[in-house]
């Protein structure tokens, strides 16, 4: 084994286990702060305990969010000590800035809010969710600007030496990449969040338990999970994807599985990558599409991968299926959240056991969908570390062996097992007591 | 400029080792303090709102040090590889060990994780002690700046002594603490404990002052050596009229100043470089190397100063309202 795939299956493990954490902080932050502000306003038991009910599986959340949350930080400078010493100076200031302005202020807010939790919430509760939440998507939003720049690297200069520095904050935090991307990240949260709401709902329902309260979380989880998994495709998806194709056609000749360049390119919906013989096995696809989607003319001609030295390429197979993953499971969260919604509408949706059932199997698959996105970016960015300035295997520390290095990702795949189980179990617990039932 | 990015970090790490410090301090005091679980739940519900906050310094000053001189990042980081993780795994122990100690009612659960707390917080305290004690002594640096900090490198006696003393003042610290914010029992065994600490932390500096005397042997080392004890001494005699009058915030503010003392005479001695060479004698990095040139400095280091005074800010406000004690043994 060498290093640096050693250090890239780390970052990879390490930063798939930590992001299921803040996906679900992003989604739950605003119902955990609509809840505490309702309960703040109408002083109603039932209210207080949903609230003091989704702080619990909050903070559950926001704990191992943290704790795994570290080591990314730190894996810029362990692993990635030569990426670090070149383009330190650009990525290391949004990093920064989500210690000192985001984290903290998650931190500091959360502690207020645990510290007053046996109270009825107040006006300190409501500020302090507020916060929770606001902090919650800044951090978001500086990883991704940061993520954001790897992808498209804007505002900075390169020095005689070679390093990469600063040259405008500004462009580097409003690049138009880093907002698409975030608010296609957001969305993607808040589906989860949504999801999650509906499902916990959904199963009090199924049980016949916790009757008012349910139905109140099923309705707002299933409203805000129609909205966004909508805004996740439009504007947001179909956003990110135009800078995907202005910035790098070859990850999007990866993602839809093209492999010659052609006018009229069809959207493949589903078929096998063969990359040896570059084609696609079994493919179904819509005649034209990809052309129009891409450039808005069906005539339009579409490089494939085929255009560009294999050299270039992403690894084509993983950032296919994880792209198609992503979109099969967004195209199924909407007809879910729209059928759901329909009957929230005709005040039937209650009674259909089947569409309780669908909403509570629902729950662990917008973490699905948000990973593969992810997956889908980050593989696909390949072979760069920062698209055209860097590649990936330029990056990793010089001086940490792999024999090091495997070591540690053993550790980290022992410590996140024990972690995951725990909880899990916590989570499980937690939900099993229910809002009324659970200790404040 | 660099001087003052150096300065910006310094603090950051300063108030990282001040805030989590106590925390830290509390996981190595609580088996000793608290005889009972419900006082040593008492002990953890004290730092129970605070520490996650803390914590965040240390993520924060490496952000603000991966951003003011990302070349000394990168090497440190990777430098200090494997004591890094284990402080990584560690962190982890602790968090999850403070959040999953009263979640489920079983005896063997609980005393498993205070075990957990106590023994994290105690090698945690140690491998930051030998981080620093090393970047005093200086690190092998090779020639593009890089080093591999094996154990056998970094275990060696002075870093050793460190560590014990870092336990040791870090212990006082959190005993203090607990004396000011927990009632009954659990204060009037921190308190004692801390006057034995205190004993103990005025031995250890000593030594820990000859040791770094005779490392770096005709170095402007003996200036601030001198400072340190002047510091030490004035801190311990504060310390010990508060005590003695029964004033446990007063005590308190003593082992923070103390502990800043350090912090700062520890800074001192290790600038202009951020990472001292070794052997001695041989160079190293300073900030002036590991820095960005003028305008990504200023740009980084303007969002770090705006950012961290934001944070003592809301800080403060936060904390003033999470006023009163924590009752013990119930």
């Amino acid at each position: 084994m060498t290093a640096e795939i050693v250090d890239r299956l780390q970052f990879a493990f390490t930063i798939m286990f930590h992001y299921l954490f803040p996906i679900t902080t992003m989604g739950l932050a605003p119902f955990v702060a609509w809840y505490t502000w309702r309960a703040a306003r109408t002083r109603d038991d039932g209210l207080a305990k949903a609230a003091s009910f989704w702080t619990k599986i909050f903070t559950i959340n926001f704990a191992i969010g943290v704790v795994t949350g570290i080591p990314m930080e730190f894996q810029f400078g362990t692993n990635w000590a030569a990426f670090s010493a070149k383009a330190g100076s650009v990525i290391g200031q949004p990093l920064a800035m989500e210690g000192v302005f985001a984290f903290f202020l998650e931190s500091v807010f959360l502690g207020a809010l645990l510290y007053k939790r046996r109270e009825v919430p107040g006006r300190l509760a409501t500020l302090s969710a507020t916060m929770v939440w606001l902090g919650s998507w800044l951090s978001g939003y500086f990883i991704v600007a940061t993520d954001a720049w790897m992808q498209h690297p804007v505002g900075y200069a390169v020095r005689a030496d070679g390093r990469i520095e600063m040259a405008s904050l500004w462009a580097v935090l409003m690049s138009p990449f880093a907002w698409w991307q975030f608010l296609h990240v957001a969305c993607g949260a808040m589906v989860a969040g949504g999801f999650i709401v509906a499902g916990i709902g959904a199963y009090y329902l199924l049980s016949a338990r916790e009757d008012r309260l349910a139905r109140d979380f099923v309705r707002r989880g299933v409203i805000v999970a129609a909205i966004f998994s909508a805004l996740a495709i439009f504007p947001t998806g179909d956003r990110n994807s135009a800078n995907v194709t202005s910035y790098q056609p070859v990850k999007l000749a990866a993602m839809e599985g093209l492999f010659a360049s052609e006018p009229d390119a069809p959207l493949a919906l589903i078929g096998m990558p063969d990359v040896s013989n570059r084609k696609l096995i079994d493919p179904v696809d819509v005649p034209d599409i990809l052309s129009f989607l891409a450039y808005g003319n069906f005539r339009a001609n579409v490089r494939g991968l085929s255009a560009y030295a294999p050299q270039l390429w992403p690894p084509v197979e993983l950032t296919y299926y994880a792209y198609h993953v992503m979109v099969g499971l967004g195209t199924i969260f909407v007809t879910l959240a729209f059928l759901a919604a329909a009957l929230l509408w005709r005040e039937r949706l209650f009674g259909v056991r089947a569409m309780l059932w669908a909403l509570m199997l629902a729950m662990p698959f917008p973490y699905v969908a948000n990973e593969a996105g992810w997956v889908t970016t980050e593989v696909g960015r390949q072979p760069w570390l920062v698209y055209g300035l860097m590649r990936t295997s330029e990056g990793i520390s010089p001086n940490v062996v792999a024999g090091e290095a495997v070591f540690t990702l053993i550790g980290f795949l022992g410590m996140y097992f024990l972690l995951g189980v725990l909880f899990l179990y916590l989570t499980l617990r937690e939900i099993a007591a229910g809002p009324s039932e659970a200790a404040p | 400029m660099s001087v003052l990015a150096f300065g910006t970090i310094a603090f950051m790490l300063a108030a990282y080792v001040l805030l989590d410090g106590y925390d830290l301090g509390v996981a190595v005091v609580a088996p000793f303090v608290g005889r009972t679980e419900g006082e040593r739940r008492a002990a953890m519900q004290a730092i129970g709102p605070f520490w996650n906050g803390n914590e965040v310094w240390l993520i924060a000053a490496g952000g603000a040090l991966f951003a003011l001189f990302p070349a000394a990042y990168a090497s440190a980081f990777s430098g200090f590889y494997l004591p890094f993780m284990v402080v990584l795994w560690l962190l982890m122990g602790r968090g999850v060990a403070l959040e999953l100690r009263d979640h489920f009612p079983s005896a063997i659960w609980r005393q498993f994780w205070d075990a957990v707390f106590s023994l994290s917080g105690a090698l945690l305290i140690a491998l930051f002690g030998i981080t620093l004690a090393n970047l005093l002594r200086g690190v092998p640096l090779d020639s593009h700046g890089y080093f591999n900090g094996t154990f056998a490198f970094l275990l060696n006696p002075f870093a050793l002594l460190v560590a014990v003393f870092a336990i040791a003042a870090l212990a006082m610290h959190g005993a203090a603490f607990l004396a000011w914010r927990v009632e009954g029992a659990v204060a009037a065994r921190a308190r004692s404990a801390g006057q034995a600490l205190r004993i103990l932390c005025l031995v250890l500096l000593v030594l820990v002052t000859v040791a770094a005397l005779v490392m770096h042997a005709g170095v402007s080392a003996f200036t601030w050596a001198a400072a340190a004890c002047a510091a030490a001494a004035g801190v311990y005699l504060v310390a010990h009229t508060a005590v003695a009058r029964g004033d446990d915030r007063a005590g308190f503010a003593a082992t923070t100043a103390f502990v800043l003392a350090l912090m700062a005479v520890a800074s001192g001695a290790i600038f202009p470089y951020l990472l001292r060479g070794y052997p001695e004698g041989s160079g190293g990095m300073t900030i002036y190397d590991a820095a960005p040139s003028a305008p990504a400095l200023a740009s980084a280091l303007a969002v770090t100063i705006v950012g961290v005074i934001a944070v003592c800010i809301y800080s403060a406000i936060v904390w003033r309202r999470l006023a009163g004690k924590v009752r013990s043994g119930e």
